[in-house]
């Protein structure tokens, strides 16, 4: 009888900007206690020692400005709360007081604990009681975005923790390449949202291979003509601009744009995907963030497996040098496919983006090499069929396709 | 099944493209910069990257140059099946009697010079 996994042609990954797992989906510990989300003995001082706790206060735009600093050296006063020795251990209590050296106003540095209560985000909250919510994805690095999202493309930032371009010049090669060189041929496309919004993968990949790209409009066409890739990673509208079709709104939910504008983007992806049946039953889509933002979350990043590269304490900022021997914030990420049994929550494994390239090299290509040491360590949240693989690690794991996932009227 | 309303934000006050430049978008531009450098003069824009404070203008530049960068693909890879073309008419065009194998022209041994 064919399962998921044998139904499975397509993996599509949507990367979304800047918001941790508590901010987004915390509220959801009280509809579903496996759910490791957000309590009342929750906290962090603020910067006359006054205890903060998070509270469902969250606003669509217009809270978190300036933006949370989400550089290195601010993540990692937000792990260890300013505990700079070398016996330090992290506790999650240094967001409020990282929040506070940006506008130096107690009552405005309280709103980095906030969190959105589940009816503000009804596409993203159904989407991770549906489907699969993952309970320890975390960000690759303690950093900043363009870092986090090299490792979802290479499974490495090669030693950058700054927003700095990465020239690639080391033998991994990133996911599409991989897979449009295999034999036989695999397919795979990245799609920004239009040219006006781009990539954030500007160095390598569309500077010398352009032809990876495509743009949001084309993914829609290719959802309904059934010509999506093998694999497809989508990045969201990163600015508010102007097109020929109208005012476009920043929908990233990067502070600080539109909340509710990314939430629409995510249902228009799950939708394209949906209203073509043949595509809905043989596609695994992961919605996942690249970063918590420089916002609250309180489950402390574990230790991983060291990639080859080390930061210098000059490239760190923190006067210690970074041996990417630990994960940065968790996120949100949530898998979803009419074969994954409703409410499915992941726990007990650690994702990080390096899972990505892991997963769909795995998946598509099997045996591969070179990889870095983090993707060749991260786990997969899609583990094909075969001999001596634990079959409860497989989050499509219904016999039969499920004729109840919601729609999302956009 | 379900049908779930997803609320649109207010259009008028979600955007705003006079808004700051973050420091994704500032790092972007820098990406885009550094890849412009790259391109041939005629494929860059004029834009002065370091007078970019608002989002709109953000967006303008970045469209240029990804534009940009693609045309100059587009140019190259024209520029490529021309020659690939060119290379195959001439494999097999019929050779003429005495003509080279390698396509080489003989040197004429006709004096050339105006007619008198």
């Amino acid at each position: 009888m064919p399962t998921g996994l044998d139904s499975l042609k397509h993996i599509v990954v949507l990367m979304m900007e800047n918001r941790s797992f508590d901010h987004m989906l915390g509220s959801l510990r009280v509809v579903d206690s496996r759910i490791d989300g957000v309590t009342d003995q929750l906290s962090n001082p603020d910067t006359t020692g006054a205890l903060v706790k998070p509270q469902p206060l969250a606003d669509f735009q217009g809270q978190l400005d300036p933006d949370p600093d989400h550089h290195f050296p601010a993540v990692d006063l937000q792990i260890f709360g300013g505990d700079t020795s070398p016996s330090r251990v992290a506790n999650m209590q240094g967001f409020v007081k990282s929040y506070f050296n940006q506008e130096r106003d107690v009552g405005h540095s309280q709103k980095i604990m906030y969190y959105f209560a589940q009816n503000q985000l009804p596409v993203l909250t159904t989407l991770a009681l549906e489907f699969a919510v993952f309970n320890r994805w975390f960000a690759s690095i303690p950093g900043p975005t363009i870092c986090n999202r090299a490792f979802a493309h290479y499974g490495t930032s090669f030693g950058r923790v700054d927003m700095n371009p990465i020239y690639v010049n080391e033998p991994f090669k990133n996911i599409y390449d991989r897979l449009i060189n295999a034999n036989p041929k695999h397919t795979a496309k990245l799609y920004y949202y239009d040219m006006t919004s781009s990539t954030m993968e500007v160095a390598n990949l569309l500077q010398n291979e352009p032809e990876l790209f495509g743009t949001y409009q084309q993914f829609l066409n290719d959802c309904s003509t059934g010509n999506l890739p093998d694999y497809s990673f989508i990045e969201p509208n990163y600015s508010d601009h102007d097109s020929d079709s109208g005012e476009e709104v920043a929908n990233d939910q990067h502070p600080d744009h539109n909340v509710q504008a990314g939430e629409l983007f995510i249902a228009s992806v799950y939708n394209a995907i949906k209203q073509n049946a043949n595509l809905w039953q043989s596609t695994a889509l992961l919605v996942v963030y690249d970063e918590h933002g420089g916002i609250y979350d309180h489950v402390k990043p574990p230790a991983c497996t060291p990639d080859q590269f080390t930061a210098s304490a000059n490239d760190t900022g923190t006067g210690q040098p970074f041996a990417f021997d630990r994960l940065g914030v968790r996120v949100p990420a949530i898998l979803i496919s009419p074969w994954i049994p409703k409410g499915t929550v992941v726990d007990g494994r650690v994702f990080d983006h390096a899972s990505i390239p892991a997963t769909i090299t795995k998946f598509f290509l099997g045996d591969y090499s070179p990889r870095s040491p983090r993707e060749t360590s991260a786990d997969v949240f899609i583990e094909p069929n075969g001999p001596g693989v634990d079959p409860t690690r497989n989050l499509l794991s219904l016999a039969a396709m499920r004729n109840d996932c919601p729609d999302f009227d956009v | 099944m379900t049908v779930i309303h997803v609320p649109r934000p207010d259009v008028k006050s979600a955007m705003d493209s006079d808004r700051p430049v973050n420091t994704l978008l500032k790092a972007q531009i820098q990406h885009l910069r550094d890849a412009e450098r790259n391109l041939p003069l005629r494929h860059r824009t004029d834009i002065y990257v370091n007078a970019i404070k608002t989002e709109g203008e953000a967006a303008e530049y970045i469209r240029q140059v990804t534009e940009a960068i693609r045309e100059a693909h587009e140019a190259a890879a024209a520029k490529r099946g021309r020659g690939i073309a060119i290379a195959a008419a001439a494999a097999d065009r019929p050779r003429r009697k005495g003509a080279s194998a390698s396509g080489e022209k003989k040197k004429s041994t006709v004096k050339r010079g105006r007619k008198t």
